[in-house]
């Protein structure tokens, strides 16, 4: 699967997919120091979504999301 | 591979690493064969954290009450640490403001 072009477009791409299955979803994200390369994936086994970035103002947007998915997995309500 | 106490963390900051977040329902054995009696239901929604380094991994499962303290030492530890990305400037707004 490719990459996703926007930051706005991978979150809520995201957000539709572990909403769609909550217990399958998972998020990964791998950083290559020597690539200066930050990448993203949310997937549940059947679609799979991918964003990567170079720049370090995305990783505040990343965090916020990280944030609010793992409240939402903790949360009571699915 | 090794399951952490929440508190330990921040042996995370140690590593450029490769991260994993995952709902976790409690469970840690095989769903049961047909005929068998199946394993109860967890109560509480928990979330699964797994973190990589070259060979070494480690894990840590989140609870609700948890949540807040983990969410505070992750963000520390993204902003802290990862370092090699690049400042993007922001454009001058102020060029032809004379």
């Amino acid at each position: 699967m490719t990459y996703l072009k926007s930051w706005e477009e991978f979150e809520k791409a995201a957000e539709k997919l572990y909403m769609q299955a909550p217990s399958k979803a998972r998020y990964t994200m791998k950083y290559v120091h020597s690539k200066n390369l930050l990448s993203l994936k949310m997937t549940d086994d059947v679609v799979c979504l991918q964003f990567k970035t170079e720049i370090a103002q995305d990783v505040r947007k990343i965090d916020k999301f990280v944030n609010n998915l793992l409240r939402h997995i903790v949360s009571k309500e699915h | 591979m090794v399951l952490l106490e929440n508190d330990s963390v921040s042996v995370l900051d140690e590593f450029k690493l490769k991260s994993f977040v995952l709902p976790h329902d409690g469970r840690d054995r095989p769903t049961p064969r047909v005929g068998k009696p199946p394993l109860p239901e967890s109560q509480e929604h928990m979330c699964l954290v797994r973190a990589k380094f070259r060979s070494q991994k480690i894990a840590t499962v989140i609870h609700q009450r948890d949540v807040n303290k983990f969410q505070v030492a992750y963000s520390s530890l993204l902003k802290g640490n990862l370092d090699g990305l690049k400042k993007l400037k922001k454009p001058k707004t102020k060029t032809k403001a004379e």
